[in-house]
């Protein structure tokens, strides 16, 4: 594809004097390098492309902000760099969010690939049409059964036993003063 | 088992000479005998222990508080008496050099491997330690090219939303960094009902049948390939062992306290370890984590059960561990203790104050055990084990009243105005024979690993490890009181009916609290230590010396709190092979593709986290009017009011809908930064790339003066 030099000119004077364009084109140059795209000519052609088509959108749709133009745009554009790496059965609402998972996964470092023109092959294409991001394996299910607690005959007395005394511990003031009271006797019974 | 334990190779002859069944008898009868030995002794040494009390409590007259104290007295001792013993018997288990009953004795590196899962529970953890845990194992085990009989779980119960959306993106880039899709699994409870043991139960129902073992770590453990492989085949040779627990070293501490009990714990720990496994064999105990299972017992035999009464020491059972291995132990199978397996780590909390924290939640656990001791058809060792692990927590009560009831004998003997009434000789014997059983397994440690010279180099050398070991020593003295402080708050409150909540632990390092936290934490302790101290002054100034080991612990308690969290401090001590010759696992550090910030706005804004955690909701088939009314008014006031005006809980529902996240990601960011709250322009523009930052690259083209319309152009 070749771009003029001039129509770039004109079109980037443009974009520079019109504070709406300005902030769409800040905000889709935010999102590339939220994707991690490079600053290279793939890049430009992306901005390029999607501006082109946002501004001539902008004349049938004049109330329309343009940075929501732009990112329609864009993620057109997106679409077509990316469509590729996913299948055609994918919904469309869906093809953004799948798009961008193959991005992540052909990602290879901090700084990302994207290149529509990078040749992928065959193999690695089909892969990745077909990846699902499955984070769990297919079920095969078993039951734990919770054993029933049961005391022990001993255990039985003892809590029949403890049972008793409940009523003491049922109150926190009586049981501070039970416990009070008996170190208290214990003291004054040593005197 | 009985058939390997001489090794395998000799195996054969001795089941062939002996016969399998008497070959069982002979292992029991052995045990028999070893159990008896240990208690035996125990009983002896606490028998001298307690006629040098009965003696010294002789004089002047019984009383009734006297008789009280003997009884404390007796609980303690004997429990310090068994400790003693066993480590001990682990010193001569070490000094003879064999130990002809021990698990790893079966252990032949040509067992083929078996299908296991690698479990690892996870709480609102730190993403990257825990991934980064995850990958050093899996790296581990493909560099032994064993990778194919294991597959990874994590399974996480994690609430905050923030930490929900990290592990998400940390998962899928685990994955993609590894190729590890289909072999490394991330699963979320949306409700993490009977927390930790819930989780596992959980996995069980869900893949239990998949695999034949599932070892089960922590979010801070790590493990080399070596010791999961040897671990699955010990399993293999021994089809009647249920659960085998490794021992743990405590590794990449930072802070004082942390390098102290990592010190402490990899110096005095083989002593007890070889000693715990003598008498217990294979009625061994398991600790939650690091430790390999048999799925199918543990499915059919260790659901856990609801107890008795109400929360905290009723309901759901809090710490599982213990408990499971009883109820393994009752089904008819062995729980082995593979002490000297090397490549088993875990993390600590990195100060004094997040291990009370840590206690406060083992310390209700612990005392749930209780019901276990009424209980039918558990064994004796299994009761012996959960009765080790009330007293870990219910001796700090018990010491308290045992200094507090003698204190006030002691003030009774000063208002009678008797001279100190105390049986001197017997006196001095008993605390003899006290510093004895307390400090000697540290001495026997250190003479253990003196006796082997190249041991002593990753310790700095004899002399820094001998002045380690005293400055632990010190240390230990000085933070008993404190513990038995907070112990016995704990134990006091839960069985006041105060539960503990669940909070998530500090595993990295830090400066830890301040001085303000410290001191409303701690300011108690140095006021009753001065409060104790005037008394004990007014007792007797020999009455003073005496308790002033634990005067000071209770006077220093907020600079100890405070210096434990520092790092940098005595930096040449407290030296461990873990930190000076650290196996490849312990050093490897994995980055993720994690950005800074608040990772819940991330998972709105980022392109990739917000794909990925869109992939992984579920779709929803049935769609409720009311619940996507719900989500519609959550995003609108995200949308207008920014992610602060949503409560964490709010957060999590806004998430679980992957379709309104996805489409709150595209309003956003195709919004005019006028029409939307700034707080999103602001963190939009956080997105852009270093290189923009720094120079205007993105700007288009030079600045005209001439405006013109990009429609024009």
């Amino acid at each position: 594809m070749a771009i003029s030099a001039e129509y770039l000119t004109l079109l980037r004077v443009g974009i520079n004097a019109s504070p709406e364009w300005k902030e769409a084109w800040d905000r889709i140059n935010d999102y590339l390098d939220a994707l991690k795209v490079p600053e290279d000519v793939e890049r430009q052609l992306v901005l390029l492309s999607s501006f082109e088509q946002a501004i001539a959108r902008k004349r049938q749709e004049p109330f329309t902000p343009a940075t929501q133009l732009a990112f329609e745009e864009t993620q057109r554009a997106l679409d077509q760099a990316l469509g590729h790496l996913i299948g055609p059965e994918v919904p469309q609402d869906r093809r953004s969010v799948e798009e961008r998972i193959r991005l992540f996964l052909t990602e290879p470092s901090e700084r990302g690939s994207f290149k529509s023109h990078v040749q992928l092959s065959d193999e690695v294409l089909e892969a990745l049409r077909e990846v699902r991001l499955k984070p769990t394996p297919r079920l095969q299910q078993a039951s734990i059964t919770a054993r029933p607690f049961r005391f022990s005959s001993t255990g039985e007395k003892v809590i029949t036993f403890a049972e008793r005394l409940a009523f003491l511990g049922s109150n926190r003031i009586l049981s501070w003063c039970l416990g009070l009271g008996i170190i208290g006797l214990l003291i004054f019974a040593s005197l | 088992m009985v058939q390997h334990m001489s090794g395998p190779d000799r195996s054969a002859r001795l089941v062939e000479l002996v016969g399998p069944a008497r070959l069982d008898e002979v292992f029991q009868a052995k045990v028999r005998q070893r159990r008896w030995a240990v208690g035996l002794v125990t009983l002896g040494i606490a028998g001298i222990g307690v006629w040098l009390m009965c003696d010294m409590l002789n004089l002047g007259g019984w009383s009734p508080l006297k008789v009280v104290e003997l009884g404390l007295f007796v609980l303690l001792f004997t429990a310090l008496a068994f400790g003693f013993t066993q480590a001990f018997i682990g010193f001569l288990v070490l000094a003879e050099g064999h130990e002809p009953l021990k698990i790893t004795n079966t252990l032949d590196p040509a067992t083929p491997l078996a299908s296991t899962a690698i479990a690892m529970p996870i709480f609102n953890e730190d993403a990257t330690t825990v991934f980064g845990n995850i990958r050093t194992l899996y790296d581990s085990l493909q560099q032994r090219s064993e990778l194919e009989n294991f597959d990874f779980y994590l399974l996480s119960d994690s609430v905050e939303p923030s930490k929900v959306v990290e592990e998400e993106l940390a998962w899928a880039d685990l994955c993609r960094q590894t190729n590890g899709f289909g072999k490394i699994h991330y699963r979320r409870r949306r409700l993490p009902v009977n927390r930790k043991s819930g989780n596992i139960a959980d996995f069980c129902r869900r893949w239990g049948h998949r695999h034949r073992y599932m070892i089960v770590l922590d979010a801070d453990s790590i493990m080399t390939g070596e010791v999961v492989s040897s671990l699955v085949r010990l399993m293999e040779v021994n089809p009647r062992t249920g659960i085998i627990q490794t021992m743990p070293k405590l590794a990449k501490a930072q802070t004082l306290f942390g390098r102290i009990q990592q010190f402490a714990s990899r110096l005095y720990s083989p002593v007890f370890a070889a000693g715990l496994n003598f008498w217990q064999q294979g009625a061994g105990n398991y600790w939650g984590h690091n430790a390999i299972i048999r799925v199918s017992p543990f499915l059919t035999s260790c659901g856990l059960p609801e107890l008795p009464g109400r929360a905290p020491l009723g309901g759901r059972v809090l710490s599982h561990d213990f408990v499971e291995a009883a109820l393994m132990r009752d089904a008819g199978w062995e729980v082995w203790f593979a002490y000297d397996l090397e490549g088993s780590y875990e993390g600590l909390p990195p100060n004094l104050t997040e291990y009370v924290k840590r206690d406060r939640r083992w310390c209700q656990g612990n005392l749930q055990h209780m019901w276990f001791l009424l209980a039918e058809k558990i064994r004796p060792v299994s009761r012996l084990h959960l009765i080790q692990g009330i007293l870990a927590y219910g001796s700090s009560p018990l010491l308290a009243l045992f200094i507090l009831f003698g204190t006030f004998q002691a003030a009774i003997d000063r208002w009678h105005q008797k001279t100190l009434n105390v049986q001197l000789p017997s006196a001095f014997i008993l605390m003899f024979l006290t510093l004895l059983l307390l400090f000697s397994p540290k001495l026997l440690s250190l003479i253990h690993l003196s006796s082997q010279s190249k041991s002593l180099r990753p310790y700095g050398g004899g002399l820094r490890a001998a002045v380690g070991v005293l400055l632990e020593v010190v240390f230990s003295i000085l933070v008993a009181p404190i513990m038995v402080w907070f112990h016995t708050r704990f134990v006091f409150r839960n069985l006041g009916g105060q539960t503990v909540t669940w909070h998530t632990q500090t595993r990295e390092g830090g400066e830890g609290p301040g001085w303000a936290a410290t001191l409303s934490e701690y300011w108690p302790l140095p006021v009753c230590g001065i409060g104790l101290g005037l008394f004990a002054w007014w007792i007797s100034p020999g009455y003073f010396l005496w308790l002033l080991p634990i005067l000071l612990g209770l006077w220093l308690a907020v600079p100890l709190a405070l210096l434990s969290g520092r790092s940098g401090l005595l930096k040449s001590f407290f030296l461990t092979p873990e930190e000076t010759e650290p196996v490849k696992e312990l050093t490897t550090s994995y980055v993720f593709q994690l950005r800074e910030g608040d990772q819940f706005v991330h998972a709105i804004l980022d392109p990739f986290y917000n794909a990925v955690h869109v992939a992984l909701q579920k779709e929803r088939r049935n769609h409720a009017p009311a619940a996507e009314g719900y989500v519609a008014s959550l995003a609108a006031k995200l949308f207008r009011q920014g992610p602060e005006a949503l409560t964490p809980r709010e957060k999590r529902a806004l998430l679980a809908d992957g379709p309104t996240v996805a489409r709150l990601h595209v309003l956003i960011w195709k919004t005019p930064a006028h029409l939307m709250n700034p707080v999103w322009s602001k963190a939009l523009e956080s997105y852009r790339s270093a290189e923009r930052l720094s120079k205007p690259a993105s700007e288009p083209a030079e600045p005209s003066h001439s405006p013109v319309d990009p429609a024009v152009a």
